[in-house]
C-alpha cells in the first residue's frame, strides 16, 4: 500500500501543493488526471525522492518510504530521458543494475523487454540513433526493466504509438495483478477509463475529487434519457427538469416511472435509461465546480 | 541504505563512465597516438644520437701508451696501437680504423666529428702533458697529483638562480604538459556529462535510485581512471621506451621518481578540479552554457600550467616556492619543481596537504552545489543562489 500524505510544497510565491493525499492499494491501479500545472508531477517527483517536500509524508507499506524500497519502485518522469550516446540494451540493463539486480538479471530482463517491444534487433544501437517512437519505447523498458513492485508513471502513454500503448497497458494490468500498486498520471481520460480502477483528480494542488470509478460516476447528477417515436412535444407533461438533447428528453429530479408511462402512451419508446458519465464529463465537472 | 549498495552504485555509475567513454573509439585512437608520439618523442634522442658502436682509433708514436689510458678512461672507443705512423697512417686509409693520433697529428679520410675531435683533443692535451712530465722525470704519483684539478664548483649568490640545464627543463617541461592535459580533458569531460545528463532530464530518473553523491562520484572516479590508465600508459611507455634505447640512465637523477610521484600529484589536483567542474556543471542546463560556468577553473589551471612554465627558468626563486606550495597551483608546479630540482621534504609535506585539503573543500563544495543545483532546470543557476538554496 503506497499512501501520500497531506503534501504541501510551494515554489516561491507558488503553491504548488496544498495539502495533496492519495492512497494505492495492491493491486490497485490508480489514475492521477488534472489540468496542466495542477500539481501531478510535483507530486509524483516528491513520491519518488526526487523532490522534497515542504510538509506532509510518503507511507509504503506501512512505514515511511526509504530509499532502498524506492529502488524497487518504477518511475517514468514527465521529462523522459536516455543517455543519447549508450546502446539501446547496455542502457536498460545498466538502469536494471542500478536498481539493484545483478547483471546477469539485467542482461536477461532488458533482453525480453526488448524483445517484447520488438527492439531487438536495436539493442546494439546508440539511443540517439532511435526514432524518437522507439526511445519512448526504450524508456518504458527502462522503468520497467527492473520488474518493479511499485509503478509511478508520468504520463506513461503521451507520445507512444498504438502497440506501445497496448505493451504499457498490458504491463500496468500485469504488474497490478501481482499485487503491485499502480499510479500513472494521464490526459487521455479514455485511457484512464479503460485501465483505472480509482480516479484522483487534482486541481490547483488540492485533491477536488477521488474514488473508483463507480463512485465518481454515481455521485454525478444522474440524468434519464427517454426517446420516443412521436409527433407530440412531451416537455410539458414530464416532471422534474426537462431539457431536449436532439430528439431525446433528458430529465432530472423526476419519477421515472411516471416519465415511463408518459411516452409509452405517446408513442412507441426506443430508449429508456439513466445516462452514464464518461470520466472526461466528471473531470471537467470537477475542475469547473 | 547499506554500507554495500552505497558502494555499488557509485561503482555502477564510474564503471558506465568508463565503459561509455573510456572504450569508446575516440578515446582508443586518442589514447593510441599519444603513446606512438610519446613512445617516438622518448626514442627521439637515441635515434638522432645515430649508431652507438665506439670509434675506432689507431695509435702511435711517443704518447700512444698515455693516450691509450686516457682514451680508455674515456670509454666509447676501440684502440688500436701501431708501432710507426706509417701504419697508422695505412690503417685510416684503409678504413680499419675512423682516425689515427700519432706524433701530434691527427689523421682521417674526411676529418672527423665535432664531439670526436673534442674528445681527442682533450685526450691529446692530457696525454702529452704527461708524456712531457714523464720525460722531464716525474714519477708517475706526481704526475697523477699535477694533473688531479677539482672541477669548478658553481655557488649561486642570487637565490633565483638554480639554472638547470637543458635536460632538466625538458623534462620539467614535458610533465607540466602532461598534467595540464591530463586535467583538462577529464575535467572538461566531467562538466559536460554531467549537464548531458541534466539536459536529456536522465537525471531525474538517476535519482531515484541513486543519492547525487554517487552520481557525481562515480563520475569523478569514472574519468580518473580513465585519465589515470592514460597517463599510466604514457609514462610506462616513455620510460620503457627510454630503457629499452639506453637513455634511462642519461636522464636527470629522479626523473624516474619525478614521474611516479607525478601521477599521485595528480591524483590530488584531479579530485579538486574533478568535482568542483561537476559542481558548477550542474548551474547550467544547456552544453553551451557549461563553458561560462567553466570558465573560473579552466583559467586557474591555466594560470597553473604558465606558472609551472615560467617556474622551470627559476626553481629556486621565491616565486617557485609559493607557486608550488600554494593550492592549486601547486597541483601542477610541485610535480615539475620537484623534476628539475631539490626540494625541502618539509616544502613537499606542506604542498601535499594543503592540495589535499584543498581538494577535500572542493569535495564538499561540489557535490553541494550538485546536490542543490542538479535538478533544477531552466536558465543558469547563479553560484551564490545555489549555496541558498535549500538541498
Amino acid at each position: 500500500m503506497l499512501e501520500i500524505k497531506d503534501l504541501h510544497k510551494r515554489f516561491g510565491d507558488t503553491v504548488a501543493l496544498d495539502g495533496v493525499s492519495l492512497t494505492a492499494a495492491p493491486g490497485e491501479v490508480v489514475g492521477f488526471v488534472g489540468a496542466n500545472g495542477a500539481g501531478k508531477t510535483t507530486t509524483m517527483r516528491i513520491a519518488m525522492g526526487v523532490l522534497a517536500a515542504d510538509s506532509g509524508e510518503i507511507v509504503y507499506n506501512g512505514a515511511p518510504l526509504g530509499v532502498e524500497q524506492r529502488r524497487r519502485f518504477g518511475y517514468m518522469p514527465s521529462e523522459r530521458g536516455l543517455y543519447p550516446k549508450m546502446k539501446t540494451g547496455e542502457q536498460v540493463a545498466y538502469f536494471g543494475e542500478l536498481h539493484g539486480m545483478t547483471k546477469a538479471e539485467a542482461k536477461r530482463s532488458a533482453a525480453e523487454l526488448l524483445e517484447q517491444l520488438n527492439l531487438t534487433d536495436r539493442m546494439g544501437d546508440f539511443v540517439q540513433d532511435l526514432s524518437l517512437g522507439n526511445q519512448q519505447r526504450v524508456q518504458l523498458a527502462v522503468s520497467l526493466v527492473h520488474d518493479p513492485e511499485v509503478l509511478v508513471l508520468d504520463e506513461p502513454f503521451s507520445g507512444l504509438d498504438p502497440l506501445a500503448v497496448d505493451v504499457m497497458g498490458t504491463a500496468l494490468k500485469d504488474r497490478a495483478a501481482a499485487g503491485a500498486p499502480v499510479i500513472f498520471s494521464s490526459h487521455q481520460l479514455d485511457l484512464i477509463e479503460r485501465l483505472c480502477d480509482s480516479v484522483v483528480i487534482i486541481g490547483n494542488g488540492r485533491i477536488i475529487a477521488s474514488g473508483t470509478v463507480e463512485e465518481l460516476k454515481d455521485k454525478e447528477v444522474k440524468q434519464l434519457r427517454i426517446s420516443v417515436e412521436t409527433a407530440e412535444d412531451l416537455t410539458a407533461r414530464f416532471t422534474g427538469t426537462v431539457t431536449r438533447d436532439g430528439d431525446d428528453y433528458l430529465i432530472e429530479d423526476g419519477d421515472d416511472q411516471e416519465a415511463l408511462r408518459i411516452a409509452a402512451a405517446a408513442g412507441r419508446v426506443t430508449r429508456f435509461a439513466y445516462d452514464q458519465p464518461t470520466i472526461a464529463e466528471i473531470f471537467r465537472e470537477a475542475v469547473t465546480r | 541504505m547499506t554500507e554495500n549498495s552505497r558502494l555499488r552504485g557509485l561503482m555502477l555509475v564510474a564503471g558506465r563512465e568508463i565503459r561509455v567513454r573510456g572504450l569508446s573509439k575516440s578515446n582508443l585512437i586518442s589514447l593510441i597516438v599519444t603513446v606512438v608520439i610519446v613512445g617516438i618523442l622518448a626514442a627521439l634522442p637515441s635515434l638522432i644520437g645515430g649508431d652507438e658502436s665506439d670509434d675506432r682509433i689507431g695509435l702511435a708514436g711517443d704518447t700512444a701508451p698515455a693516450m691509450q689510458a686516457q682514451l680508455e678512461a674515456m670509454g666509447g672507443f676501440n684502440i688500436t696501437v701501431y708501432d710507426t705512423t706509417a701504419e697508422a697512417e695505412q690503417a685510416v686509409e684503409d678504413e680499419t680504423v675512423d682516425a689515427a693520433v700519432a706524433d701530434g697529428s691527427l689523421y682521417s679520410l674526411n676529418g672527423v666529428g665535432n664531439e670526436l675531435e673534442v674528445k681527442l683533443d682533450a685526450a691529446w692535451q692530457t696525454a702529452a702533458v704527461q708524456t712531457n712530465l714523464s720525460q722531464a722525470g716525474l714519477t708517475d704519483q706526481e704526475i697523477a697529483t699535477a694533473l688531479t684539478v677539482q672541477p669548478l664548483k658553481f655557488e649561486t649568490l642570487e637565490g633565483d638562480g638554480g639554472v638547470s640545464s637543458m635536460l632538466d627543463y625538458f623534462t620539467g617541461l614535458i610533465i607540466s604538459i602532461i598534467m595540464f592535459m591530463m586535467l583538462m580533458t577529464p575535467v572538461q569531460y566531467i562538466a559536460m556529462g554531467v549537464v548531458e545528463e541534466k539536459s536529456s532530464r536522465i537525471v531525474e530518473i538517476l535519482l531515484t535510485s541513486l543519492k547525487p553523491w554517487q552520481l557525481l562520484g562515480g563520475k569523478v572516479i569514472g574519468l580518473g581512471v580513465i585519465s589515470l590508465v592514460n597517463l599510466i600508459a604514457m609514462v610506462a611507455v616513455g620510460l620503457g621506451v627510454s630503457a629499452a634505447t639506453g637513455m634511462l640512465s642519461d636522464l636527470p637523477e629522479g626523473t624516474t621518481s619525478a614521474a611516479i610521484s607525478s601521477i599521485g600529484w595528480w591524483l590530488i589536483a584531479f579530485a579538486l578540479f574533478g568535482t568542483l567542474a561537476g559542481g558548477v556543471g550542474s548551474l547550467v542546463s544547456r552544453q553551451e552554457e557549461s563553458g561560462s560556468v567553466l570558465t573560473p577553473l579552466i583559467m586557474s589551471l591555466t594560470l597553473s600550467y604558465l606558472g609551472a612554465i615560467f617556474l622551470l627558468n627559476a626553481p629556486t626563486s621565491t616565486f617557485a616556492e609559493v607557486l608550488s606550495i600554494v593550492p592549486p597551483f601547486s597541483g601542477i608546479a610541485m610535480p615539475t619543481r620537484m623534476a628539475i630540482t631539490e626540494v625541502p621534504a618539509w616544502q613537499i609535506g606542506l604542498s601535499g596537504v594543503l592540495l589535499a585539503l584543498a581538494a577535500a573543500g572542493a569535495l564538499a563544495l561540489g557535490s553541494q552545489l550538485y546536490k542543490r543545483s542538479v535538478l533544477y532546470t531552466g536558465s543558469r543557476m547563479k553560484l551564490t543562489e545555489a549555496l541558498r538554496r535549500a538541498a
